[in-house]
């Protein structure tokens, strides 16, 4: 862990920003498999209520979760340039994340990533860091704490 | 020594020898004097014993040997094949079996040394000899009780020497030779044991800092166990190795104390003359009386020698409670096929024929060809994905022969048991099955196959009686019928006495009287796999294990089987096993619900009905219908399954009449799509379905997913 930690200081990392209402957002690119674009999805009946459904992903059967209803935001409104993103996390299956807009990819150095400030008020957050490009302020996604199930919300 | 990853070829292989020997042992109770099966079974003894030797099974490798011994004598006609004989060796294959268990579960042969089958095998030869035949048999026999007696003597210290630490590696002669190299370049070999805290989570983390650290100092010859079991968790809290460094033992230990979570640390500098005697005895022959005693006052002070004798006892104490826990840990060995290399080479020619379809349709998207030179291109691509699959399908199959291959030593033990005269007559061995079904169908066809001779067959006094041959026959016929593969037991004994079935079934308030008069031959033949029915008490009284012939049937069902029961009194019954092929394809019908497209297995379905919305009934406020004299409970699925949709108008209904067990229930539906082979596809672990309505997905022709409904959680 602590090799990992000191070799990341001096890395610079990739991150696909995305569009979620008016905020943008990071995505580390390691984690991403694949970005596709809405396709019909299959709604699974009784399960949490921020899964979409599952989709066909070359022959794989891949769980869809809304990053809007996951956030406790408005339910999303398929457009044109909503997508959907494929991450796997190193040995797990991938799942799919729905978002508004991919606008693009940016390379940040460790320098331009700030820590989050903790609100106490709010126990859970999915966001590890803010990252500056430029002027835009990138929230950095945790997708460990998206994915995971912590809240049955 | 490293022999972890060949442990699995000794399973497998142990097990075709037993399986040799169980077989071979067979014919030789028949006829004792056949050269040829003694031959066979000599050397499937003497491999086995070479095998167990290797793979450092000490008990295992004693017990083979008298056994090798015995078929020796047998060999050289100096014994004469008797019951006794064949029942003491069956004995022994039962404990060789036992061993096989223990190490395919944790790795270690087990504690059982098997002294009493040893005697008997011992007895026999000695028996013999004394007889009085030849001098050459005397001879021998005083020789392997001197062999013998150095082996029990031995089986001692070398259990204790278990309990050592890194005494316990052994020694290849690579390594001996490093540390003798490093010896002589005064370089210092320190044994190692370290012990993490129980507490700790990353076990395997922690073991790679340590080997990190000691690393920087120096090298680690040799570990207990290996690196890559380190590495994959597989240890409990302690591990051993064996270190050459030129740094001071203090410092070593400082440094794998500076990990945290580390426990304590024990290190010494290793005596070379003992660590090479224990290698020794674990390669040679444990026979050799000579190293015997060598390793008798070895083994003892085989515990870390001189220096600081303080840490040892300690030392000693804490990995005897440890190796328990050891044993419980240890994962057992992973599931392997053994594919026909023929079917590996069809596997390698459709991928390659597959990248020439891909090539060719590449090739066509940049040229300008006429329309049907795609269609064509398109079914050249279908043929090689559907010989693809089948051929991958083919892979995962294997024959049932190693299953129903234990069968007849079963029978001939349940033969001498029940004091029933029987045989067994068995066909279609080679039919093949998906391997994860092979593995399960084994307990329930040895349920039907003790229920055939226990219950089935009659006494030899009713069967005479009868006009029956005094031997009973038992039939294990397997058999692929279409996507099916049939496995039937049949038995030419008595047959289910279905007014006892009945009178039981009143007695224990199953059913009641009035039931009982209406049911068909058939329901109440079904009353047996009820789980509160044993049949011990129910069809005769031959006491025994009660088989529990819903375990049967709830196993069968789990593989997406059924069995079912043709019987008839006085003459025998059949019990018929029908499993699917694979559980990877099933056969479902597509259904559309509120627009949305699903699929039920087309095993669980009964049949497909027209209702009319006026024929809906209510009992106890649920919805039923009246279908050809049986209430059966209605289900829409538009509702359970929370479809928004408007429903579309009719008066009438599409009702699926899906059973579970005894049970029915009717799903109504919006449309029928039709039957369709479909592949099931895990949805995952990310999903959580809390109603477990859904089974699996399945991706439709047009790449849409479908859903596979579960009718068993329906109903």
């Amino acid at each position: 862990m602590d090799a990992l930690n000191i070799a990341r200081e001096y890395d610079t990392v990739q991150y696909i920003v995305i569009k979620i209402g008016e905020e943008q957002y990071g995505i580390d690119i390691s984690y991403i498999d694949n970005i596709v674009r809405m396709q019909s999805i299959t709604r699974v009946p009784d399960v949490q209520p921020y899964f979409a459904g599952v989709i066909n992903i070359r022959g794989e059967v891949v769980p869809v979760m809304s990053l809007r209803l996951k956030m406790g935001l408005e339910p999303d409104e398929y457009v044109n340039k909503t997508r959907i993103i494929i991450v796997k996390l190193e040995n797990n299956a991938p799942i799919g994340l729905i978002v508004d807009e991919v606008k693009e990819v940016v390379t940040l150095d460790e320098t331009s990533i700030d820590e989050v400030i903790r609100d106490s008020k709010v126990d859970e957050t999915y966001i590890n860091g803010i990252g500056k490009n430029g002027d835009t302020l990138i929230s950095l996604l945790d997708l460990n704490a998206v994915i995971s199930e912590k809240d049955n919300s | 020594m490293d022999v972890s990853q060949y442990l699995g070829i000794f399973l497998d292989e142990t097990n075709e020898h037993l399986q040799t020997l169980s077989d071979q042992l067979m014919i030789l109770e028949n006829e004792p004097e056949n050269e040829d099966t003694i031959n066979e079974i000599f050397r499937a003894a003497h491999s086995l014993k070479g095998m167990a030797g290797t793979m450092g099974y000490k008990r295992m490798q004693n017990l083979t040997h008298d056994m090798e011994n015995v078929f020796s004598e047998v060999r050289n006609g100096k014994i004469k094949v008797d019951g006794h004989m064949v029942d003491i060796l069956f004995q022994a294959l039962d404990a060789l079996e036992e061993y096989r268990e223990n190490i395919s579960e944790n790795q270690d042969e087990g504690t059982n040394d098997n002294e009493p089958i040893i005697k008997e095998l011992q007895a026999i030869l000695n028996g013999e000899a004394g007889g009085g035949d030849a001098a050459p048999a005397k001879e021998s026999a005083k020789k392997d009780e001197a062999k013998d007696a150095a082996k029990e003597e031995a089986a001692a210290p070398a259990a204790s020497g278990d309990e050592g630490k890194w005494n316990d590696i052994v020694l290849h002669e690579p390594e001996q030779h490093v540390i003798s190299e490093a010896i002589k370049n005064n370089s210092k070999v320190f044994g190692i044991t370290v012990y993490i805290q129980e507490s700790c989570i990353l076990k395997a983390a922690r073991a790679f800092l340590v080997f990190k650290a000691l690393e920087e100092m120096g090298e680690v010859i040799t570990s207990e166990p290996s690196v890559q079991d380190i590495e994959d968790e597989k240890f409990d809290f302690d591990f051993s190795l064996y270190f050459v460094t030129e740094a001071e033992i203090d410092k070593v230990k400082e440094a794998v104390m500076s990990v945290s979570e580390i426990d304590h640390v024990i290190a010494d500098v290793i005596d070379m003359d003992k660590a090479k005697i224990a290698s020794e005895d674990d390669e040679e022959e444990p026979a050799n009386a000579h190293t015997e005693e060598h390793t008798e006052t070895a083994a003892p002070a085989a515990a870390p020698p001189s220096t600081s004798n303080a840490p040892a006892p300690a030392a000693k104490d804490t990995k005897g409670g440890d190796n328990k826990k050891n044993a419980a840990n240890k994962p057992a060995v992973n599931r392997t096929v053994r594919v026909d290399i023929e079917k590996l080479d069809v596997l390698m020619n459709l991928v390659s024929e597959l990248i020439i379809a891909k090539n060719s349709l590449v090739s066509f998207a940049t040229s300008e060809n006429s329309h049907s030179g795609f269609n064509e291109q398109i079914e050249y691509l279908e043929s090689v994905t559907t010989n693809l699959h089948e051929s991958v399908m083919k892979v995962r199959m294997v024959p049932i022969e190693s299953v129903v291959n234990k069968f007849p030593r079963m029978i001939r033990d349940l033969s001498k048991k029940l004091d029933k005269q029987m045989e067994l007559h068995m066909s279609g061995e080679e039919t093949e099955l998906d391997r994860t079904v092979v593995d399960e169908i084994g307990d329930p066809l040895m349920h039907l196959l003790r229920n055939s001779a226990d219950h089935g067959l009659e006494h030899i006094d009713l069967r005479r009686e009868r006009g029956k041959s005094d031997v009973g026959q038992i039939f294990l016929d397997a058999y692929q019928d279409g996507n099916n593969v049939v496995i039937e037991v049949r038995d030419d004994g008595n047959g289910i006495d279905t007014e006892a079935v009945k009178r039981k079934a009143i007695e224990r308030g199953t059913i009641t009287p009035e039931q009982g008069e209406t049911m068909s031959e058939k329901e109440i033949i079904d009353l047996l796999f009820l789980p509160s029915f044993s049949t011990a008490k129910v069809v005769s009284d031959v006491s025994g294990r009660g088989v529990g012939l819903d375990v049967v049937r709830s196993k069968i069902g789990a593989l997406g089987g059924d069995v079912s029961v043709k019987t008839k009194l006085g003459e025998g019954s059949t019990w018929t096993i029908r499993l699917p092929l694979t559980l990877a394809i099933i056969q479902a019908l597509m259904v559309v619900v509120g627009g949305e497209k699903y699929a039920i297995s087309l095993g669980s379905i009964q049949t497909i009905e027209d209702v009319a919305e006026e024929d809906i009934k209510y009992v106890e406020a649920r919805e039923v219908i009246n279908l050809r004299d049986t209430v059966i409970p209605i289900i829409r699925l538009r509702d359970i399954l929370g479809v928004e949709t408007e429903k579309p108008q009719s008066s009438n209904m599409v009702v699926i009449i899906v059973k579970k067990g005894d049970q029915l229930a009717g799903l109504v539906v919006d449309e029928l799509i039709g039957q369709q082979e479909i592949v099931i596809k895990s949805l995952g672990k990310y999903i959580n379905c809390s109603s477990r309505l859904i089974s699996g997905a399945t991706i439709l022709g047009d790449g849409e997913v479908a859903l596979i409904l579960d009718a068993n959680v329906l109903i």
